[in-house]
Order: structure tokens, then sequence, then C-alpha cells
């Protein structure tokens, strides 16, 4: 594969011959009005002496800010953020400090261009999600990962971090384990042993389908591994005790009524039918006529014993391996007569080989594949070869990790290019979390990807393709913490957290999908309901379970700050958190970390019984004449408070335990709130700092490492690009994409 | 994928609806009178270490008397039946968990890791401890046993770490190396299948066994032959790679000549129970039968998370946990969640009951145990780790005397105890983490 070497990534465009020295500036008396706006509004705290925030910045040159980036990028922050100089102390003309910031900016631009630092990321492992992913494109197999391999650690927010997907024995052990489990699966081996999966419908972690025209009832979409006999154990009750009643439920599979069962609390329909292998989708519908009235968004009405749970186990015995969709994509050949055999294997495992390892399969690595393949032949026929050799592929090194090599004979420090087949790697676990298709890899073999043409054509093509719902589960769902709907403390139903975490990834996924501009995810005119959502909400006139877009035309449920999920995780188990809400927006929408409560936090000095205060308002307010705690939550707290119109579920109210509630505060850069509309407001005459942090989150998982200050200079330039795109979603993705950080390594120290 | 017994007549249908799984599933399996241990004076004791965030209110764990017959305090009243084999250490602190200057305030972030290591964890997205108490028993105590040790929580891990650290510092409480974190896993139906493997029948895991053994093998091959060029530390990664290779050949090994007991394995579990003390038996029970089998001989659990928001309707009191530990002083929220804390000692007693009902060489597996309890924090409402609600149950085979109070001279460093606690199990060492000498326990 050929290298692009790149020793001086761009044109130089300053000289570095005009920087001056740099401490003596600020003795001089012409000091410049970058020197003036320091010593007027920021040396008083953050000087040698006083170092408030670890921060001098009277002996530093603010013209010539790149030698001291890291320091530098560090105000840029605070000041972009409207978080500094902090309220109380003399504050100039947001024009003015907006000025300053500029120019400070474009200083660090100009250095950056000239030092240019794309950074690393350290050696990649599949995480548990990418996992899932790739078996399900590399198979066509659907397996729970979770129940397979442990969960990852995460770090900046994501679990793609390369520097925390450690390796340690209890993983290997559960690679070799996970391997051997799912080429079984995948080949329909004859040895599969019985499983048992439960489905639970109603509260906690039931599928969100209910069969058509039916009172209610669950859906179940299972995999069966073999064609065989399966066991079904199907239990009644609506999570309702002592309830004798039964109920008549129809099975049906793939639409097809196949059975007729009873279900009640105290009976379990236990029963067992003959299933084809692979997929398929089971319902079973509650076909009862209910005389209580009933509403059509439970999964089972609440005075029915419709079926709640159903267990499937087995196969109890097989009669083969059937006709499955991962046993078509793999067995694409099939040999007729004994010397075919082996060129067919070589054929299947080349094929699967190349798209498991992102790159075609050397001779070394087919002579492998192909002695198990031997093995597995010799101890019980072609398929268990091809299952053998699957399972092998499945724990090479070549396929857990994402390897990049170095080019020989480049001095430590120096920028290069990755390959293109490393490229498209990173591509599509950006975009897919799994491996790259046929069609980025052929790309990529004729060495085609690093042409800036045609890595935006498929950068489009990709997230175009359905695939990229990664993004959406994976970024989004971790950068906006959807993952922790279904775990939020406060007290919710099952059913409800779905709908939240539903609405709020089909909101991110429209901006995905129609490449809208980001800044609707604060403020979108519209919205995804089902009826449930839609009662939470007081949106009248919507029926059924299924999810569709509406018009918003209630202001405070506008985007983010008015959907439940975002509402439910910044809640504790009995009231809403107004620190926790703030300190959310801080970090995950306006970049900047809310800084930790001092060791030993002294006891509030709350008196106990009747003169407690009462209001979640009027708990924080008692914290705050603590001065250590008040210098922060001054910060956090006024965020938080706007929004306590909303409760700890997200439901709307004007009054909190009696008192009327009160949504009015001051941001620290003075702008005044009050409720959730002025917030978002607010948030919006700040859109840049929106932008560049989703920009940066972005960032941190596309490239799978922490941001640096050394980054900063190529974000604002992806932001700035964004910005004459109207912020479009692509805009942002291909100008990761075209990063430095995205194409390009530094070759590390002690390298070969 | 570990087999260690013959004769295990599994049958094929595992358990039916998941809500009537019912506890102890265990007992049903294991043949009362089969003692593991052949024979009588086993030196290696089982260890078990369980973490549990947020500290406690101290006032009403620690008893006031000390010294043999102490009464037994408000919170850990449960373990009186326990007398004689538990000890209530007094007075040890954790001063590297808290926090410098420069990064101060994430005592939660840094509690659990400090626990069993008593080093500092250090800033920055990597992380670096060093290696923990169990694993330094592991690492001499637990490498004849096909599971070196088994990592065990109750809580899926979580995205929220924050203060600048690694994650593993709240996720785990055991680390194999100063940068090695063990994954904890929380579904029993895994931690089941690596106690017992997958395979209908004898033959069939010992096929499976032995592919596992070549793929292993082969694997070995293919690294040394990984002619590419990567960086340093890329390089780094795939030495601990192959190293971790070498370790599950070894288990592998292990397992097949682990001796046969007249064991019957029983039904698998089917995923995670919905209630907490369900799934805590059920997490306990899988750690007596790894220990009578002689599967593992260490383990370690965390009951939570620190800053977790799990509510523990069974305790009586409906508010968050980590919420309930911020009590402001107040007496009547101190009551709370002394009542959490109380509930989870109670969970204890069933663990204790558990081993001592289980016959084990000349006595029973609490005999034979050394389990420790306690928290990296000490009032949750100050985030302080001095002093430590800490306590100790089993005899660690005949090495530890039983039904004392013991107080230390104040802010003892808890390694000085870890330390100590070492010499009585048999892996002797100079010093552990900021130990600065031992004591007499």
């Amino acid at each position: 594969m050929k290298r692009w070497i790149i020793t001086g990534m761009l044109a130089v465009l300053a000289g570095s011959g005009s920087y001056g020295p740099t401490a003596a500036v600020a003795q001089t008396g012409t000091a410049s009005p970058e020197r003036a706006f320091l010593n007027q509004y920021c040396v008083t705290c953050h000087n040698a002496r006083a170092r408030t925030g670890g921060l001098a910045l009277d002996s530093l040159d603010p013209a010539h800010p790149g030698e001291n980036a890291e320091t530098w990028e560090k105000a840029v922050r605070k000041l972009r953020a409207g978080m500094m100089p902090p309220s109380g102390a003399p504050r100039p003309d947001r024009s003015v400090t907006d000025g300053f910031t500029a120019k400070l900016e474009a200083e660090l631009d100009r250095w950056a261009d000239a030092h240019p630092n794309p950074g690393s990321t350290a050696l990649h492992r599949l995480n548990r999600n990418e996992y899932a992913r790739v078996i399900r494109d590399l198979l066509s197999l659907d397996v729970d990962v979770s129940k397979l391999l442990p969960a990852d650690d995460s770090a900046e927010g994501f679990d793609n971090v390369a520097d925390v997907l450690r390796i340690s024995p209890s993983l290997m052990d559960r690679y070799v384990s996970a391997a051997a489990q799912i080429s079984r699966l995948a080949v329909g081996d004859a040895s599969i042993g019985a499983a048992t999966a439960t489905y639970r419908s109603a509260s906690g972690d039931g599928a969100g389908e209910i069969p058509l025209g039916t009172f209610g009832g669950l859906v179940v979409h299972h995999n069966f591994p073999l064609d065989g006999k399966y066991s079904f154990k199907v239990r009644g009750g609506g999570g309702v005790p002592y309830d004798n009643r039964v109920s008549k439920v129809e099975v049906t599979v793939n639409g097809e009524p196949v059975k007729v069962v009873e279900v009640g609390y105290y009976v379990t329909a236990d029963f067992q039918l003959d299933m084809t292998a692979g997929p398929q989708t089971l319902g079973f519908a509650l076909i009862d006529k209910d005389p209580q009235p009933i509403a059509t968004t439970w999964k089972v009405p609440p005075n029915s014993v419709g079926p709640t749970t159903v267990a499937i186990a087995g196969p109890l015995s097989s009669t083969g391996p059937g006709d499955t969709p991962s046993r078509r994509r793999i067995f694409i050949c099939k040999p007729q007569s004994a010397s075919e055999e082996l060129p067919c294997a070589k054929k299947i495992l080349s094929t699967l080989a190349r798209r498991a390892y992102r790159a075609p399969a050397t001779d070394d690595d087919l002579e492998i594949l192909l002695g198990f393949y031997q093995r597995g032949r010799n101890a019980s026929g072609f398929d268990t070869g091809i299952q053998s050799g699957i399972e092998r592929m499945l724990v090479s090194p070549r396929f857990v990790f994402r390897f990049e090599e170095e080019p020989a004979g480049l001095a430590a420090g120096a920028i290069f290019r990755v390959d293109d087949l490393e490229l498209a790697s990173r591509l599509s676990f950006f975009l897919w979390s799994s491996i790259p298709d046929d069609e980025l890899l052929n790309l990529a073999v004729q060495g085609k990807l690093k042409d800036p043409a045609i890595l935006e054509q498929q950068t489009l093509r990709m997230l175009n393709d359905p695939r990229s719902d990664a993004l959406v589960k994976n970024f989004a769902g971790q950068w906006l913490y959807l993952r922790e709907v279904k775990t939020a403390p406060a007290p919710v139903n099952g059913e409800l957290r779905r709908a939240f975490e539903r609405e709020t990834e089909m909101l991110f996924q429209s901006i995905l999908r129609e490449n809208r501009n980001v800044l609707d995810l604060l403020n979108a005119d519209y919205t995804f309901v089902n009826e449930r959502l839609a009662r939470h909400y007081g949106i009248p006139n919507i029926y059924g379970d299924h999810f569709r877009r509406v018009a918003i035309k209630d202001e405070a449920r506008r985007g983010l700050l008015g959907q439940g999920s975002f509402l439910l995780v910044t809640s504790v188990a009995d009231r809403t958190s107004p620190v926790a809400r703030g300190k959310w927006i801080l970090e995950n929408l306006l970049g900047t970390a809310a800084p930790v409560p001092p060791p030993n936090v002294p006891a509030l000095e709350e008196s106990a019984g009747k003169n407690e205060p009462r209001s979640v308002r009027q708990q924080m307010e008692f914290h705050r004449r603590n001065a250590v705690c008040a210098s922060c939550h001054k910060i956090m707290d006024p965020i938080g408070l706007s929004l306590e119109n909303f409760d700890l579920v997200g439901k709307w109210r004007d009054a909190d335990q009696g008192v009327v509630i009160d949504a009015s505060g001051e941001l620290v850069d003075g702008t005044k709130l009050n409720g959730v509309a002025s917030l978002r407001k607010a948030l919006l005459s700040r859109s840049d700092v929106f932008v560049t942090t989703m920009t940066e989150k972005l960032m941190t998982y596309g490239i799978g490492r922490s941001v640096h200050y050394y980054d900063q200079p190529t974000i604002r330039s992806i932001v700035r690009n964004a910005v004459q795109n109207d912020y479009r979603f692509s805009s942002i993705i291909l100008g990761i994409v075209k990063s430095g950080p995205f194409q390009m390594r530094v070759k590390g120290s002690g390298g070969a | 994928m570990f087999i260690t017994k013959k004769h295990l007549s599994r049958r094929t249908v595992l358990r039916g609806l998941g809500a009537s799984l019912s506890l102890p599933f265990l007992d049903s399996m294991m043949p009362a009178q089969t003692a593991l241990s052949k024979t009588a004076a086993n030196p290696k004791s089982r260890l078990m270490c369980i973490y549990v965030p947020h500290g406690a209110i101290m006032g009403k764990w620690t008893p006031a008397a000390e010294g043999k017959g102490f009464e037994f305090s408000e919170i850990l009243k449960p373990l009186e039946p326990f007398r004689d084999y538990l000890n209530v250490v007094s007075d040890l602190a954790h001063p590297m968990a808290g926090g410098e200057n420069s990064d101060a305030g994430a005592d939660h972030q840094r509690s659990a890791a400090v626990f069993l290591s008593g080093v500092h964890p250090e800033k920055g997205v990597e992380a670096h401890v060093g290696r923990t108490f169990d694993q330094a028993y592991a690492d001499r105590m637990g490498q004849d046993t096909p599971l070196p040790s088994l990592e065990l929580s109750i809580e899926d891990v979580s995205l929220s770490c924050g203060a600048g650290l690694a994650c593993a510092y709240m996720n785990t409480i055991s680390w194999k190396t100063a940068s090695t974190p063990l994954p904890m896993e929380n579904n029993p139906q895994v931690v089941f299948e690596r106690l017992f493997g997958d395979g209908r029948n004898d033959a069939e895991r010992a096929a499976r066994r032995t592919q596992a053994s070549s793929i292993l093998d082969s694997l070995q091959g293919e690294i040394a032959s990984l002619k590419k060029q990567l960086p340093a530390s890329d390089r780094t990664r795939l030495a601990e790679y192959l190293d971790d290779v070498r370790e599950i050949e070894r288990r592998i090994q292990k397992a097949a000549t682990a001796a046969p007991a007249g064991l019957t394995v029983p039904d698998a579990p089917v995923g995670i129970p919905d209630s907490f003390s369900d799934h805590l038996k059920l997490m306990f029970d899988l750690q007596v039968l790894a220990y009578k089998a002689e599967i593992t001989r260490v383990s370690t659990l965390m009951l939570a998370r620190e800053t977790s928001t799990v509510v523990y309707p069974e305790s009586g009191i409906r508010s968050g946990f980590h919420s309930t530990s911020h009590h402001s002083d107040v007496a009547e929220n101190m009551d709370k969640f002394a009542q959490i804390n109380r509930y989870h000692i109670s969970q204890l007693a069933y663990l204790l009951k558990k081993l001592q009902s289980t016959p084990d060489g000349d006595g029973n597996l609490l005999d034979h145990s050394l389990v420790l309890y306690g928290s990296g924090i000490s009032d949750g409402n100050k985030h302080n780790h001095d002093p430590l609600p800490v306590l100790l149950a089993g005899g660690a085979s005949g090495q530890i005397l039983g039904g004392r109070h013991l107080r230390y001279s104040k802010h003892t460093q808890m390694s000085n105890l870890l330390l100590s606690m070492l010499d009585k199990l048999g892996v002797p060492m100079d010093k552990f983490g900021d130990s600065t000498g031992k004591l007499e326990i």
C-alpha cells in the first residue's frame, strides 16, 4: 500500500521570525489592546501569585499565544462560553470580549497551521457494541452481545476511546467462547445446546410492539438457531398478583395463527412448536373481549390478564440447520464432490476474512484458517470445517484489533497519512460502528479512497445508509445519555422510558437523515410522539403505539430541553436536580466542565423538622448560603432552576410542593432567565459554542481519543466551515473526516 | 468455558419464566455431604472482598465496646449469629482516596479503586492504580485453580465517571496490575457459563476444550508472525494480549485436569433477576459454588457503584442510595441511611450462613474463608475516608480468631490491614500500597 508521507502538513503561513520575546511585553509601557484587556479583566485573579484556577495570565503574551497554546485554549473556552469574567466582577461588553477572543483564536490557529499536530490514537479494540454490529454485517446474525462479552469501560463519555479498551484474561476468555458460540449459531451446528430467552411486555424491558388489531399482547422477534422443536411458556397477569382470571391468547408465527392458549397470573401456557431456523416474528395477542375500558397504548390493558412474559427455550430436538440468512451469507458455494471441498472452503473463508480483517486476506491468514477448516472437516464434515475456520477468525488479533502501521524510515514525531485501508476502517467505524462494506473496501484496495472527492462521496453515501443509525445509537445514545434513560432512578414505567429514548433518537435521526441544521436539536419546531408520550406532554388527538412526527405548538417542548429523556436522566429518585441539569448542560452542550466539589464538603447547616425548606428551589438557595458551595453553584443552579417547570419525569408543573414555580435567575454572563424558553434562547445566542461542543464530542467519538488543546484549531475550522453550510449535519461530519486528526498520525517515539 | 467436573448432567431445557426464578437455586445441586477439599488441613483459604459505596453512618456502625463480647451496633445487628466468625475493624483510613489540591473532590471517583490497592488513582484517561489485595493473593494462591479469580458486580457499568478520571476506577475494585482493571460481570448467566462452560455432555465439552486449546495455541503463532510496523505502545498492548492468550490456555489445561467430585451442575440462571436481593443472592450462591468446586478461591464483588442512584424498596427506604447518603447531618436522614446500611449487612448475613452451612474439609466453608466487607468512604455526606467501615468474617483456615471489635490507633492506613491479612493468608509481603507497618489481627 502506497503511503503519503507529509512532513510539513500545511503551508507555513506565519513567519516564525516575527515572534518577539514573550514575557517582556507585559512590562513595556506600550501595552497592546489585548494586554490591556487582560490587565483590566483577568490578571486580578489569574496572576502568578494567586493562580486562581491554576491559571496565570500576567506573564504570558497574548500577541503570541501559540507558545502557550494549552493555557490560552483554556481561556478561549471560558470566554466563548461566557463563563468569564465571573459574575460580580467587572465585565466588558460581549462584543469586546468576542473581539479579544477572536484575535486570540486567530493567532492560535495561525500557530497551529505552522506547527500541525494531528495526534495519535492508541490501538483500537472492537468494543461490545461494535462487535455486535460487525457480527451482524459479517455473518447476518443478530446476537445478544451483552451475554457474550463484558461491558467496556468508557472515557470522555464514550465507550470507543481506544485508551481504555484494554484486554484482560477474562475478556480473552469471553472472546474465545463468544467465537465458538457465534460460529456455531451462524452455520447452524447440530451441537447447539438449548438456550432460553425471556421477553417481557408492559413495564421494564418489553418489546415496543403490540399485535395490530388486538386488545394487547406482545410481539417478539426471536432467532431460532436450528430447524426443530422449541418450548414456549407464556404467562399473563399484567403484573397484578392474586388475579384468578384467565385470558385467551392467539399465537402467531410471522402473522399466521398457529394456536390459541389460555394464560393468567396463575396459569402458564406451556406448549411446544416446530420452528424453522432463522429470525421469526411471533405474536401473542389478547383476543378476549375485555369489559373494562382499554387504554390503547398499554401493551397489556391494566385490568386484564393478557400475556406479559414469554420464555422460549430450545432447540429441544432438531431436524437440521435449515436455510437461514447466516447460512446464505456464508455458504457462497456448495461442494458437490470431495474434490470441490477445499477450493470452496478457500473461497468462503477468504471472502469472510477480507471483510472481517478489513483487508485482503494474506496467504498466511488463509493457511491458519484452512488449518482449522481441515480439523473440523475431518471431525464432522464440511459445515463443521467452515464453522471451525470462522471460530478461529473471530479471535484473530487481525479481527479484534484495528492495527495502524507506521511507515518505516520516518523519524519520531513525523506526521504521516494512514493508508487507504486504515482510512476505510476509520470511516466505517465512525459512521457505522462496523466494518467497511465491499464498495468502500474495494476503493481502499484500489488506493482511491484518499481522493478527497471520493472520500466525500463515500462519506455521504454511508450517512444515507441505514447502518448510520449507529451514530444515533452509539454517538447520540452516549452524548445525550439516552443509554441511561432505561435505568434513571426517577419513577417512570418502562413504556414511557422507551418513548423518551425513542423521541430523542428520532429527533437526532431526523437531523442526520434530512441533513438539517444541528441547532434543530435545541430548537426544532417538531418532535416525535406516540399516544403514551403525547398524553404525558399534553398533546391531544394522538392515538396508537407508533411514533409520528408532530408540529410543536407548546414553545416549552421545543428541542432537547423540553424532552423527557434529558429531563429524566438529570433527576434523582424523588425530585428534580437543578444542579444535575445545570451541570449536564454545561458539560454536554456548552463544553465547560463544571468544577468538582471541594474535598470534605461541609455539611449543610440544615435545621431538622418543620423549618425545612420545601421546594427544590428553596433547598438550593439554602445550599448556596455556604460561600464555598455558592462559588460554583451560582453557575450551575440558575440553568437548572430555569427548567423547574418540568418535574422529575418531564411533566409540566406550575407548583412544586405547593410553592409556585419560580423559574427565574441569571446566567453567569448576566443574561436574565425565566423559564425554559429563555434558557433555549440564551443557548442559541451562543450557537457557536453549542456547535463547537457537538463537534468536539463527534471528534472524540470519531477518532476514539480525547480531544486536546492542539485539536482546537481543527475544531474551530470545522465549525467555521459548517456555519457557511447552515450548520448542516453532513458539513460537520465531512469536516471531521477531512481533518488532520482523522487522516493523519504522528509517529511515536520508540517506534520501529 | 471451564468445566472442572465430570458427571455433569445438565438438563437440556433451562429455566422457564424468569419471574419464577427462586432462590437459592443452587442448593439442589450441592450434594450436602460432599466435601470437595480433600485434605483435612487445606492451607489455601478462600478470599472474598465485598465493596459497598457511600460509606456508612459510623455512629450506628461502630460497636461501643472494644475487644471480645462487644454489643452489636444497630447496623451490624443482623450479623450477631456469626459473632464467633466476625471481627469489626475500626479506625482505618484510606488517605490515598483523597484528592490533591489540583484535582480535589473526586472522592467518589477514587474510593473504590483505592479500597483494595492503597494507591492514589492517577488523573487522566488511562487508568493507573496498583495491583489489588485480592490479586496479590490470587497471583500466589489462585494459579492452580481453573479461574485465578472471579470479579462480580450488581450494577452494569455507567457513563458517569467524571472529574477527568478513568471510568475503570468506578467500575471495578480489582486490578491485576496498576494499569489492568479486571472487568466485573453482573449477569449471573454469564458467570455461570464462565464456571461451567457450555456443551451438552462430556464428549462435547472435551471437544470444545481441545478446539479452544488449538485456537489459543495458533494465536500465539499468529501474533509472533504479525510482521507489522506498529507503534511501540501498540506492540506493548499486543504483548499483553499474548500474555492473556497464554493465561487462558493455562486455565483450560487446568480445567481439563481438575479432579472429579460428584457434582451435579444445576440449571443455568436466566438473565438478571429484577430484585436486588435476588440478584445478590444468586451472585453469592455462584461464588460459594465456585469455592466449593475449587473453580476459584478468590472473588470480588461490588454491591453498587459509587454515586449509584439505585433504590432499595426492600430496605423500606424509597429514596436513592447516593442522595440518601447525603444526609446533611439531619438525624432523620441519618436514620434512613443507616437503614440502607443495615439492609446491606442483612444481605451479607445470607452469604455467611451459606458459607457456614457448606461443608468443606474438616469444617465448613466459613471456617476456610476470609470475607472482607467495607467501603472506601466513611461519611457519605462528607466524602471523607477516615474512619472507614470495615469488617472481616471467616476463620481463614484457623488463622484469624473471631468475636472481636478491633480498634487501632486513629488514622491507621487500611493498607496496614491488607498487608497483615496477606501474612495470615500465607502471602507475606514487606509493603502494600501506602502501608506503614503491620497490625496485630
